[in-house]
């Protein structure tokens, strides 16, 4: 009956099947092999797919929920997708026989396409697809505009799918909901999904919708939506994680760290999250939950993209913390190999190494791994805030003291405005009897920055948008890896030349500003919006362009 | 013993049994017809009944789990009625191939609906698999929208329903004598799982030019 079937063209479609036992892999293969599907690769693990996916373009991957030993495959769906090897054109099927999956795929931040319930039969797997498939034919222009990151179009291209095809207006609906929090609207993001709402509330909709309001930062609203969330719907995970942001810009440490852990609880298996709880219990001087949360990271990374190697800083940092340098260490001599793969590997081995020989009053040996390290750090190896901090204390602990200085005035450079890392400083030196060196260094570094970035803001204030744009330029050179002085200066220049139009390149420069700001921090609030005010002006810039050439005066 | 332990046992036996009653249907699966009745009557019924004690089994854990306060559905969503209605008729002609299965979809159907598709699939199931038994040779499922609801409904051409059965759902009564009525309890269970707007889903079971059986979903 389904008529659609003759619209979907199996013989040029491309599948790979995902299962750990052998019959099953042929038995998917026959049955594709029924309606055409010809074209089919088979994987028994998750990183057999990875590897196959890496060399073949497949139309459609089906792949077994319960892969056995290892990785199973909504972890296989969330790292194909987290290293962008698939992309929303292609459509993903999960099968399986656990009748629990429902509740992952609820929980899951990243759901296939569809899942099919064992046992079923091959005419089912076939309807399905061509739903499935079918979908996709209609999606795929907004697919393509969001891959391009031509947001206008995407949303434009929703509004016709809700128009012109009922069955997929609710699909489109959601859809448009995350285009608008890409492009920074969080007022619309509100208004679809309280129309969503109004529909039903189906549990994306709740969350979409407490999303759009924290970005709007309404953070008691959107605290009182999501606690209501996580009452009804446990079993959904990324309501912890978006609660726990939540309740981190309210300052409520304590309860985001209680959040955290009953995500874990949840589903043990993202190292991100993990991590992001040991951040927090850490920051809250528990040492005992930090350590259990980041060996825990490092446990679930292992063998995955996820691990990185400020993993192994963190873990090592709250054992320092603990005063047993015996397991800092450890952690470095049994990570070895691991760690020498990346200058970020050796960056992190050789601070710790320092920080361990330093305890141990071995001056000379921390001496020589600082010195390593600091090389490291100039060849460009991405070196965090926490871990630069680290650095500072081996170099006072070790009689270090211009280094440490040097170091410090960078951090706090592009940390003017964060007193977590600024009183760590002043802590630092403190233990080390040095605490008068600390408020010069600190005071010289960030001055410049606070001066430069308050004096911009004035004259913005007043409407001088040239000088003020002029200002802050010249403090993000100073704080070039503050995210939030990066994104002020993009924005004063932004609007300067909404009104004066582009001159000396100022567009240029907010590019810049704003390519480093999401390098920075990706996820921050503001960035989507000044993205896509970039986007409209520069068009409009065009535009102008355009039609002065068209139009000689 | 205690009895929360013995209850954990039963559901985990049910459980262990219900995946091995899986894995029979999937490799039954993988035994082709070859075009004698011989061969393939008895492997179709086979088939069948195993899917039946899996699916059996699969409605007592659900059944289980609610008398323990759990939620029985996991994942209501937008879903498209149409699709859902073909699917239903490829689910009843692999289970017998000569039986007549139509499609119908009333005009005031809206293109999508609310509901969680697999358990109220599950749900249908169980009627469809009494249609494929007891049809002479036509099934007809149908959807349409009435007071609101969406009302989802199986029919064939057999004898019908018995009395007692038509009275005990109509009464909303639990049906356990015979092991007959754990699927109805579990259709009925799922259907008013189903709540929206104050509104709660229903069972409606009745005969016409056979046994009609009905779930509407607000």
């Amino acid at each position: 009956m389904p008529q659609e079937a003759r619209f979907v063209d199996y013989k040029t479609k491309k599948a790979l099947v995902v299962d750990d036992y052998p019959s099953m892999r042929s038995a998917f293969k026959m049955a594709l092999a029924s309606f055409g599907m010809t074209k089919v690769d088979l994987a028994a693990t998750a990183s057999e797919a990875v590897m196959r996916v890496k060399s073949g373009n497949y139309d459609v991957i089906i792949c077994d929920y319960n892969l056995g030993e290892g990785r199973d495959g909504q972890q296989l769906l969330e790292e194909l997708r987290h290293r962008e090897m698939i992309d929303l054109e292609t459509v993903f099927l999960m099968v399986t026989a656990e009748s629990i999956y429902e509740r992952v795929v609820a929980a899951a931040e990243l759901a296939p396409d569809d899942y099919l319930i064992k046992p079923f039969n091959g005419e089912i797997l076939r309807t399905r697809l061509d739903a499935i498939l079918l979908k996709k034919e209609a999606f795929r222009k907004v697919h393509r505009s969001f891959a391009q990151r031509d947001l206008e179009s995407a949303l434009a291209g929703c509004d016709v799918i809700i128009q012109e095809y009922p069955k997929y207006f609710v699909d489109a609906l959601r859809f448009k909901g995350e285009v608008l929090l890409a492009m920074g609207d969080f007022e619309g993001a509100e208004a679809l999904y309280k129309q969503v709402i109004a529909l039903r509330a189906v549990p994306w909709s709740r969350l979409g919708l407490a999303r759009a309001m924290h970005l709007q930062r309404k953070e008691p609203v959107a605290e009182e939506m999501l606690l209501d969330i996580v009452k009804q719907h446990p079993e959904l995970v990324a309501s912890y994680d978006l609660l726990a942001d939540v309740q981190i810009a309210q300052n409520k440490f304590t309860e985001a760290q209680n959040t955290l852990h009953r995500g874990v609880e949840v589903s043990a298996k993202s190292p991100r999250r993990k991590r992001r709880l040991g951040e927090l219990a850490y920051q809250n001087e528990d040492l005992d939950n930090a350590e259990r949360a980041f060996r825990a990271a490092i446990d679930k990374g292992r063998n995955s993209v996820f691990l990185a190697a400020n993993d192994f800083a963190n873990l090592a940092r709250v054992h320092l913390d603990q005063n047993n340098a015996k397991a800092a260490a450890e952690i470095i001599t049994s990570n070895r190999k691991l760690l020498q793969e990346s200058p970020e590997g050796k960056l992190v081995a050789a601070v710790v190494q320092a920080q361990v020989n330093a305890r141990n009053a071995q001056h000379k040996e921390a001496r020589a791994g600082m010195l390593e390290a600091m090389q490291l750090k100039k060849r460009g190896a991405r070196c965090e805030p926490e871990l630069a901090m680290d650095m500072v204390e081996a170099c006072v602990k070790a009689g270090m003291d211009d280094e440490a200085a040097e170091l410090l005035a960078e951090v706090a450079r592009n940390a003017h405005d964060s007193t977590a890392l600024l009183d760590k400083a002043k802590r630092i030196y403190q233990e080390a009897g040095k605490a008068e060196q600390v408020s010069d260094i600190l005071q010289k570094s960030t001055a410049r920055v606070a001066q430069l970035s308050r004096e911009g803001a004035l004259l913005l204030q007043k409407g001088d948008l040239r000088n003020g744009a002029q200002k802050l330029l010249q403090a993000s050179k100073e704080a070039s890896r503050n995210p939030r002085v990066l994104m002020n200066t993009a924005w004063a220049i932004l609007r300067l030349v909404e009104q004066d139009g582009n001159s000396d390149d100022m567009l240029g420069n907010a590019m810049r500003l704003l390519d480093a700001a999401a390098y920075l921090a990706p996820e921050h609030p503001r960035l989507a919006g000044l993205q896509t005010m970039l986007r409209t002006i520069e068009s409009a810039v065009a535009a102008q362009r355009l039609a002065a050439l068209i139009k000689p005066t | 013993m205690s009895v929360m332990e013995q209850q954990d046992l039963y559901a985990a036996l049910l459980h262990e049994m219900k995946n091995h009653l899986v894995l029979m249907a999937i490799t039954l699966d993988r035994v082709p017809h070859v075009g004698d009745a011989g061969h393939d009557q008895p492997l179709d019924e086979v088939r069948l009944l195993c899917q039946r004690a899996s699916e059996r089994l699969m409605q007592a854990l659900f059944i289980y789990k609610n008398d323990q306060g759990g939620a029985l559905l996991n994942a209501v969503d937008a879903y498209s009625t149409e699709d859902f209605l073909s699917e239903m008729a490829v689910q009843a002609r692999s289970l017998r191939a000569q039986l007549k299965v139509d499609t119908e979809l009333a005009d005031n159907v809206p293109a999508i609906w609310f509901f969680d598709r697999n358990m109220l699939e599950m749900a249908l199931m169980n009627a469809l698999h009494n249609s494929v038994a007891y049809a002479r040779e036509r099934i007809r499922i149908s959807a349409r929208v009435e007071e609101g609801m969406l009302c989802i409904a199986i029919e064939d051409d057999s004898e019908g329903y018995p009395e007692h059965i038509l009275q005990a759902v109509a009464e909303d009564k639990p049906l356990s004598s015979s092991g007959t009525g754990l699927g109805l309890r579990f259709s009925s269970l799922i259907a008013k799982s189903h709540v929206n707007n104050g509104r709660t889903g229903m069972l409606r079971l009745s005969n016409r030019d056979g046994a009609v059986f009905e779930i509407r979903v607000p």
